[in-house]
């Protein structure tokens, strides 16, 4: 009693004030005892005499037993109790099934407003006489009571609650442990009505790990009575949501993101939102708003969304750990899986999407020795997320994302299984990665595409010092690395080419386009063509054809830049080059020829033709003397060359706006139509071709080829310098740069001999002889600078003024004199 | 207001289908469910029992075996005072998983827990797998008490959550003590004005 009869004192003043208050009122007359219950407090006995009172308590609430309690211990009338007990007890009706005596409920209230510090005590009573009802099973009064808890928590204010709300709690975790279904639902609803109370006085004292329990089981619920079960499930469900609510806020209450409670409350959210019973739930139906699967999927939504930086992990760890357990993973479930992720990536606060990927991406990693279409299934649902996730997708750590992904893809090549339907399902990873890769590289800013690139390639075994893997991996791996960089690629908007082909990207790309296999080779074309293609341009070339009028193709033209020419200026040697060295590979097929063209063309279009018209043209040339000079290479090829360049010509003329040079072109194309068709597309690409396509003896008649003299006329007559065009192509760096061509240098190296020799054997059959003199000048002045640079060297040394004078009058005797110096070192 | 003294959540754990559930429904409604369907999750039974005079509530919380639910239900060992874990005797299996068991049990439950090792099934005799005193030599190895049961014919069953809620009661009494010797802080302070006010009826 002592705590009782200690409030009782604190409280009176305030009391007093309030009742004095309210005496003024004309409830005067109802109100007038409590004044002498306050004395009666007084008194401080615990056998309280109170004067006759007429009160009608006892016909109400009260059972026998209570009665008889109460007589037998004071043999005094029912009317001792309190007040508020007495208002408590008015608000119970006779017969359970009146329900709430309103107008009684309306007064307890009105006491319970007027006299907060009361509330507690009115929980208290109310609670013990629930929890008695709930023994007897006296079923109707127990709903009668979490009727009057739930009125008076809402109407009462948010300071005078917090004690009240423990008798509250106490009495609805009672009835949760009933055995009862519609007590369970009924406690859940009023735990709902609570929760969405906003307190704002802070409490300290509250636990909800019971209900946290409770409420995670009955999401479980395995009721024989489906809708039994539905409801049991979707009132767990509520309450979590309530609890989540309740505490998400408040700092002083249990942290509900902590794993204990977030392995119970996950769990039975994702279990109902994918159960095999409910699945069937029209979600467009507004009448099963109701269903497990549709709240399960709400309450996620909302649990998701409140979780801020620190605890979205702790929400994502039971989602992978249940996917896992419950081998959602699979082909069957895996849309569901999808559909989850969703819901996390469209409910996360934006700034934390990232975090969801990074989750995912370690989960691949914790899968990594797992089959491959449970990695390919995450992997698919990483590049779901990674779609709706867009610009924040990646977060911090850029090449740490790329990364990890290519060494998955490594991974899974370097274990590749004998098993066929294994290795389709490794395939399937494979590609998965991939375009997950070129969704991520999507998501970047141009600039940091490039980076991307370059990143990958560095990834190339060739490049890398491992030298340990088969050749044989080592092209898979190439071929995947290759896919990855195409898919990047195209995702790339170029605008200006200079930003598109940073030195330090073009070079090792364009090293890359001279690889031996001709798959790979069209691959590193492909990127090419996307990379240099800004008008779409690209399906339009993908056939070497000879037209007529290229108007009718549909080109879209745009006045290229000028940083564009000058770009090719700077890079075109190594353009050109590469795309010879590559004219001359002898695994090509029809497709790489195809590929090299559209490459060929698009710098056409897109670099402006007509400022590098005489480049180019001699670049054709070249082409041709490929064809020509160079022996070894198989009869089609040389045809498909000739075909390929007079296919250019004929585009670069038209597209320069040359007419005369066009109808040089056409003039050419016209006789080779009637006496050699060969050397045109329509026969060298003809796919179909057998040997007796081509003729049996090679012949080449000089009507039949473009002549360079005849072009430079026409040139010459445009006011273009020609002198360049004479001047051999010095493309040649390109293959010592390569290392991966080691192996055919052999064969190279005499293909070259032999060319060289023709070479200068025609051109001094052939060629004027001005050119001959440009040629062997410029071949000499070569050999000067070299010379000079040599002597340069020399001259810095200090010890060797004397030398310097020597050298500037005869070569012979510098190294006389050298040699001995020279050993001094 | 409060109708008990103590409160102890007592945790069934084991391989699915070795009858947890049965023992639960055994001891808590006292029938044995025939056909009972595998727990999805985890249920939850209350019963109240009387220790030495005093009220002791025992929240029992009736765990899946299944695999897939493993990681709802251990969330729910650390919260646990007494956890049960139970084979069954008549299949090996379930027997030979119990390592499983124990490590999951040292990995999630509080550190002294108190557990007992339970075989169950015995009323079929003709089939056991796994002798008595193999289970009971497993036991004392691991520090648990053994208790072999039929829920089926009750035996054993209610000494078994008696003996628990024993345990537990001689436990928190103890500790009780302990705690008032410091500050007497063991009951909330609203149970200890409800049981004034009744008493002050019985005055």
């Amino acid at each position: 009693m002592g705590s009782y009869i200690g409030m009782g004192q604190n409280d009176k003043q305030s009391r007093w004030g309030a009742y004095n208050g309210l005496g003024q009122n004309d409830k005067q007359s109802k109100w007038g005892h409590t004044l002498e219950w306050d004395k009666m407090i007084s008194c401080q006995d615990g056998a309280i005499h109170w004067p006759g009172q007429n009160d009608k308590q006892s016909k109400w609430g009260h059972t026998l037993e209570w009665d008889k309690m109460i007589s037998s211990c004071c043999g005094c009338c029912a009317a001792l109790k309190p007040r508020y007990k007495r208002l408590v007890d008015n608000i119970f009706p006779v017969n359970p099934e009146d329900g709430l005596v309103k107008n009684n409920m309306d007064k307890l209230t009105f006491y319970a407003l007027s006299a907060p510090e009361k509330l507690d005590r009115i929980g208290q009573y109310l609670a013990q006489r629930l929890s008695r009802d709930v023994q007897r099973h006296r079923y109707g009064m127990v709903v009668i009571a979490m009727d009057a808890l739930d009125q008076l928590l809402v109407s009462c204010h948010d300071y005078s609650l917090n004690l009240f709300v423990e008798s509250f709690l106490k009495m609805v975790q009672k009835l949760l442990e009933c055995d009862d279904v519609e007590l369970q639902i009924l406690a859940t609803s009023s735990f709902i009505k609570f929760a969405n109370i906003e307190e704002v006085t802070p409490s300290y004292h509250r636990r909800y790990d019971f209900f946290i329990s409770k409420f995670s089981s009955m999401c479980h619920s395995n009721n024989s009575d489906e809708t039994c079960k539905a409801r049991i499930r979707t009132a767990g469900l509520k309450g979590l949501q309530g609890v989540v609510r309740k505490t998400v806020s408040d700092d002083l209450q249990v942290n509900i993101w902590e794993a204990i409670h977030m392995d119970k409350i996950v769990p039975s959210l994702l279990y109902n939102m994918h159960d095999q019973g409910f699945v069937q739930v029209d979600l467009d139906n507004h009448r099963n708003e109701e269903a497990p699967a549709f709240v399960a999927e709400t309450v996620f939504r909302d649990l998701v969304c409140r979780a801020s930086f620190g605890n979205i992990k702790s929400v994502l760890k039971p989602v992978l750990v249940h996917i896992d357990n419950h081998q959602l993973w699979c082909q069957a479930t895996l849309q569901f899986v999808v559909k989850c992720f969703k819901i996390i990536m469209f409910s996360v606060q934006q700034q934390y999407a990232y975090i969801v990927i990074q989750v995912l991406m370690t989960h691949l990693d914790s899968h990594v020795r797992s089959s491959p279409d449970i990695k390919s299934s995450i992997v698919d649902v990483l590049f779901e997320c990674v779609l709706i996730a867009a610009g924040g997708s990646i977060g911090p750590s850029v090449l740490d994302v790329f990364n990890n992904l290519v060494r998955h893809l490594r991974i899974s090549l370097d274990n590749k299984s004998t098993d066929v339907d294994k290795r389709t399902m490794e395939k399937k990873f494979e590609e998965a990665i991939i375009s997950t890769i070129g969704e991520f590289a999507n998501n970047l800013p141009d600039y940091q595409k490039i980076e991307i690139m370059m990143f990958i390639m560095a990834k190339f075994p060739q490049f890398t010092s491992e030298e340990e893997f088969g050749g044989k991996m080592d092209a898979q791996l190439q071929t995947m690395l290759l896919k990855t960089l195409l898919k990047v690629a195209t995702k790339y908007k170029t605008v200006s080419m200079a930003n598109a082909f940073p030195p330090e990207f073009l070079h090792p790309l364009l090293r890359m386009s001279l690889l031996d296999d001709p798959g790979m080779r069209i691959i590193v074309q492909q990127i090419l063509h996307t990379l240099i293609d800004r008008n779409d341009n690209t399906p339009k070339f993908k056939h070497v054809v000879i037209t007529k009028d290229i108007s009718k193709l549909g080109l879209k033209l745009q006045k290229s830049a000028r940083q564009d020419s000058l770009f090719m200026k700077k890079n075109g040697s190594e353009f050109y080059g590469c795309l010879l060295e590559n004219m001359q590979m002898d695994s090509n097929k029809v497709d790489n020829f195809e590929a090299l063209y559209c490459t060929m063309a698009l710098i056409c279009v897109e670099m402006g033709c007509t400022e590098i018209l005489l480049e180019l043209i001699r670049f054709a040339l070249e082409l041709q003397n490929i064809a020509i000079n160079k022996l070894s290479l198989p009869l089609t090829h040389k045809c498909a060359i000739h075909a390929l360049t007079s296919g250019f010509l004929n585009l670069l003329a038209q597209l320069a706006e040359v007419k005369s040079l066009a109808t040089y072109v056409s003039g050419v194309i016209e006789i080779r139509r009637q006496e050699a068709s060969h050397l045109l597309p329509d026969v060298a690409f003809n796919r179909a071709n057998k040997p007796s396509s081509y003729p049996e003896v090679e012949t080449l008649k000089d009507t039949w080829l473009f002549q360079q003299s005849q072009i430079a006329e026409i040139l010459t007559e445009l006011g273009h310098d020609v002198s360049r065009l004479s001047k051999p192509f010095t493309y040649r760096v390109f293959s010592s740069l390569l290392g991966g061509i080691d192996a055919e240098d052999s064969t190279l190296e005499k293909d070259e001999e032999e060319r060289r020799r023709k070479e200068i054997l025609q051109t001094f059959q052939t060629a004027p002889f001005e050119e001959i003199v440009a040629r062997s000048e410029s071949k000499s002045n070569h050999f000067h600078n070299k010379l000079n640079e040599i002597l340069e060297m020399v001259s810095k040394h200090p010890d060797s003024p004397g030398s310097l004078r020597n050298t500037n009058k005869t070569t012979v005797p510098v190294f006389d004199i050298q040699f001995p110096e020279l050993y001094v070192y | 207001m409060e109708d008990y003294k103590y409160l102890f959540k007592i945790v069934l754990i084991g391989d699915a289908g070795v009858g947890k559930t049965c023992l639960v429904r055994r001891f808590t409604q006292g029938l044995f469910p025939p056909g009972q369907a595998a727990t999805i999750g985890v249920d939850f039974m209350i019963k109240t029992v009387e220790i030495d005079g005093e009220r002791v509530k025992l929240q029992i919380w009736d765990t899946a075996g299944q695999e897939k639910f493993r990681s709802i239900t251990q969330s729910y060992y650390r919260a646990a005072n007494a956890l049960i874990l139970v084979y069954d005797v008549c299949s090996q299996a379930t027997f030979d998983s119990l390592p499983q068991w124990i490590s999951d049990i040292e990995s999630f439950a509080k550190h002294k827990v108190l557990a007992y090792l339970v075989g169950n099934k015995i009323d079929q005799i003709n089939s056991r797998e796994v002798p008595s005193y193999i289970g009971k030599q497993w036991a004392d190895r691991f520090e648990m008490r053994f208790l072999e049961t039929s829920a089926k014919d009750a035996e054993n069953v209610d000494i078994l959550f008696y003996d628990i809620a024993m345990e537990l009661t001689k436990d928190a009494r103890e500790k009780d003590k302990l705690e008032s010797d410091c500050t007497g802080f063991n009951i909330s302070p609203n149970t200890k004005t409800i049981n004034r006010c009744t008493a002050c009826f019985k005055f």
